[in-house]
Order: C-alpha cells, then sequence, then structure tokens
C-alpha cells in the first residue's frame, strides 16, 4: 500500500453509502466525471479521513502506440483487481467491485440478489442469479406502470422495508454478454424513493415457450429462496434472518417458469390484488 | 450400530418460526434448512430425555393426527440426513416415507416430515457475475473468482 501511497495521485473522491466509506482516487486529473456513475446510487460524499475500501486507479497516459499497450489499472485496496486498455472495461470492473463490497459489509441494510418494482405501495421482489432473466422482467413490468427500485439488489433495512438501488438496468440486446445501460427514465418509467414494504416474492426461471402458471411457496420455502440470494448471510446470519423475517410479514410467494416476459409481467403485477397466501394463482 | 433411542437436536444452530414451518441456519457448515411443521415439531421435542415412542405420543398430539413410532424416525433420518442432530454420525434407524405414508394414510401424509436444505451463497456467488469464457478484467466479475490473465476470460 506504501507503494501505491507514493504514486501521484491527481484527485479522488471519498463516499458514504448504505453506511459503507469508500473512496476513488486518480493519477490524472479530469477522470472524476467518468468515475461517478460507477459509484453506488444514492451515494453522498464523505469527509472522513479515512475510508473502509480505497480504490487506487491509474489512468493510462499518452496515445497507445504499437508494440507498447498502456494499461489502466485499478486497485482496491493494495491489490491489483483489473487491468485493460480500455478504461470503460476498468470502470465497469470498479462498479462491480464497489457494488458487490458495498452489499457485502454494510452494516445497516441486508443485500438480496433480486429485481425489484414497486406496485400499488408495495415492493415485488424477483430473486434470480445472473442470466435468469430478471433485468428483463423488471423492464417488462416498469412498461407497465411498475416504478424502477434495481435491477440487481433488493436492499432491506431493519424494519424489513426495501430501499431502492436504482442503478441503470443493464440490458443485453443480443445474444452476447455486453450489456446496454439504461436509466429507467430512458424506458418511461420512474426510479421508486421511499422505502417499501414487500408485497410478493417472485421465483420464476425463462424456458422458451412456457406458459406462466405459479404455485405458491410457503413462507419457510421463500424465505430459503431468499437466502440463496443474500450476499452476506456467511458472514452476518443473525442479522441476515432478523431482517428477512421482518422483510416477509404479509408477503405471498410464487415459484414457476415463464416465457417470454410480456406474458408473465401484467400476472406478476396482479398478485397484489389478485390472490392470497395458500391459493393457486 | 447403537440405535438412537434419545435424540437430541444441535443447539449450536439459528433459528426463526415462519408460521409451523421452522427455518434452522447451520452457522458451522453455511447451509439453511425448512423443516415443514412436523419436522420442526420433532426437532423441537429432540432433547436427549424423550424417547422416540414419546416423541410419537406428543407429535400426535401437537399436530391432532396420530403419529406412528416409524413416522418419528423417518423424522429422525431427516434430520439427521441434514445434520440437526447431536452424533448425527451414528445412523437412526431407516424408515421409507412410502413405509410411514402407509402408516399414516393419505389424510396423515401431512404428518410427514420434510426437511429442505440449501447452502447458502458466497458473496461472489450471490451477486451478478460472469460465467466462465466470458470476457473479463478482473476476478470479481466472474463467478468463478477467476479471470485469466492471459486469455482475459473468466475460469482463466
Amino acid at each position: 500500500m506504501k507503494k501505491l501511497d507514493r504514486l501521484g495521485w491527481a484527485e479522488g473522491v471519498a463516499v458514504r453509502t448504505f453506511g459503507v466509506h469508500a473512496g476513488v482516487r486518480l493519477s490524472v486529473a479530469g477522470s472524476l466525471p467518468q468515475v461517478l456513475p460507477m459509484l453506488p446510487p444514492g451515494f453522498t460524499k464523505s469527509r472522513k479521513a479515512t475510508v473502509q475500501r480505497l480504490y487506487s486507479l491509474v489512468v493510462a497516459e499518452g496515445n497507445q502506440r504499437a508494440g507498447v499497450r498502456r494499461m489502466h489499472i485499478l486497485y482496491a485496496d493494495s491489490l491489483r483487481i483489473a487491468r485493460d486498455t480500455e478504461l470503460q472495461q476498468v470502470l465497469a470492473a470498479l462498479e462491480t467491485d464497489l457494488h458487490r463490497y458495498v452489499s457485502e459489509a454494510s452494516p445497516d441494510m441486508t443485500f438480496l440478489h433480486a429485481g425489484v418494482v414497486g406496485w400499488r405501495g408495495r415492493a415485488i421482489l424477483l430473486p434470480g442469479h445472473s442470466l435468469s432473466g430478471k433485468t428483463t422482467l423488471v423492464r417488462e413490468m416498469l412498461r407497465l406502470g411498475a416504478t424502477y427500485y434495481s435491477d440487481e439488489f433488493a436492499v432491506v433495512d431493519n424494519s424489513g422495508n426495501v430501499h431502492p438501488f436504482p442503478r441503470p438496468l443493464g440490458i443485453r440486446e443480443d445474444s452476447t454478454y455486453a450489456q446496454t445501460k439504461y436509466t429507467p427514465e430512458m424506458l418511461g418509467a420512474a426510479s421508486g424513493v421511499k422505502p417499501l414494504p414487500l408485497g410478493a416474492v417472485v421465483l420464476c426461471k425463462y424456458k422458451a415457450g412456457a406458459r406462466w402458471r405459479p404455485a405458491s411457496l410457503s413462507h419457510g420455502q421463500g424465505v430459503l429462496e431468499l437466502i440463496a440470494n443474500s450476499i452476506a448471510v456467511r458472514n452476518r446470519p443473525q442479522q441476515t434472518l432478523q431482517r428477512i423475517q421482518k422483510l416477509v410479514k404479509g408477503a405471498i410467494f410464487v415459484k414457476g417458469t415463464r416465457g417470454e416476459a410480456h406474458e408473465s409481467a401484467e400476472s406478476i403485477l396482479n398478485l397484489l390484488h389478485g390472490s392470497s397466501r395458500g391459493e393457486k394463482v | 450400530m447403537k440405535e438412537r433411542e434419545y435424540p437430541r437436536a444441535r443447539v449450536d444452530c439459528l433459528t426463526r418460526d415462519f408460521g409451523d414451518e421452522l427455518l434452522v441456519y447451520d452457522q458451522q457448515r453455511n447451509v439453511g434448512h425448512c423443516l415443514n411443521p412436523a419436522a420442526a415439531a420433532a426437532w423441537k421435542l429432540c432433547d436427549g430425555k424423550k424417547s422416540t415412542s414419546e416423541v410419537a405420543e406428543i407429535l400426535t398430539q401437537q399436530l391432532s393426527t396420530p403419529v406412528s413410532e416409524s413416522v418419528v424416525h423417518l423424522a429422525l433420518d431427516e434430520l439427521s440426513k441434514a445434520r440437526l442432530l447431536v452424533d448425527a454420525k451414528h445412523p437412526v434407524r431407516r424408515t421409507s416415507r412410502r413405509h410411514a405414508i402407509r402408516a399414516l394414510g393419505i389424510a396423515g401424509a401431512i404428518a410427514l416430515p420434510l426437511v429442505t436444505s440449501l447452502v447458502a451463497p458466497t458473496p461472489a456467488r450471490a451477486a451478478s457475475c460472469l460465467a466462465n469464457g466470458k470476457p473479463c478484467v478482473s476476478a470479481a466479475q466472474c463467478c468463478s473468482g477467476k479471470c485469466g490473465v492471459t486469455s482475459g476470460h473468466c475460469g482463466g
């Protein structure tokens, strides 16, 4: 770390987000505006002298020449975590690592890996792993008038309410992994501001041509599925279970296989005023 | 092999009630278990002092359905497999689910104990990540936690 500290740092920013203090410093002045969109949504600048996690971004200067590859290098504390000739790639690595760190280290909130929308004053959670189609479903529900909360994390407080984590939606336009970022406003939707109580948890898998006929799930089984998508359950199991217990009070759980998002999105939104616990929906 | 007559539940796990179900989190193995009402009731009765026949009697009252000793053995089998009993290395008497259903009858099948288990994910596994073979610049981006230095792809 001392070696890194000795490098010349031109500018930086310290932020507080969900109770976590993090900082980013840059070797070249003028790169900060590119870094700020990578920080977790809702961050506030902090004046704290020390941070829990410090990112150091060495920005390659000068033109790329034949035979010489100028690398942008990113360190998390003293560990080099990314290097590439493309600054955008390294900034994407910064975003991934920082968001993950915050989701793991936040003392104030429990992070569940899930897409979230707000509907009729309640949150609908779509837990799922990468490439399970969360963002596609969230996007479709936004089209139907839902409020955007997140396509990545359900952020749960001590009272069991769900807070927004409205990072831009990462939409895969084709079969490649490359994502294009869209703000909810670009999709004609609004971002949620207020924390919401949970209305429904929808566990679904995509299968081409499948018909959405979900079955209700018991609370115990549903909570087990939430644990499978909980970021910090291994580090803070007690706190995680406590918050999940408050989160799921009065919520319904359904599970099923879905086909195209537009076929299931409306039915999912209707869950909040069309069914009660224990019924086949 | 010595048979378990006085089963004892582990007390070092975190538990939370969800209606009649019980969620048990094993902090040593990082495994979550969902015990259905019958399994939860049986597990709570495993105090190392009650015999399996006593547990069966109490369960009959609690679940308002006749619970035979073979159902208790099935519960102990499930709990033992989930490593929720002390000294789980001693095998409990094996009882098949079919045999238990026969003893209970279809109407009593609701009293069949069931334990569903799931390994808690590591933070990297729980968050969005890239599958093996996808281009990466940082290990944090990959589900495997490995981004090949020379290949620039997840998984090495």
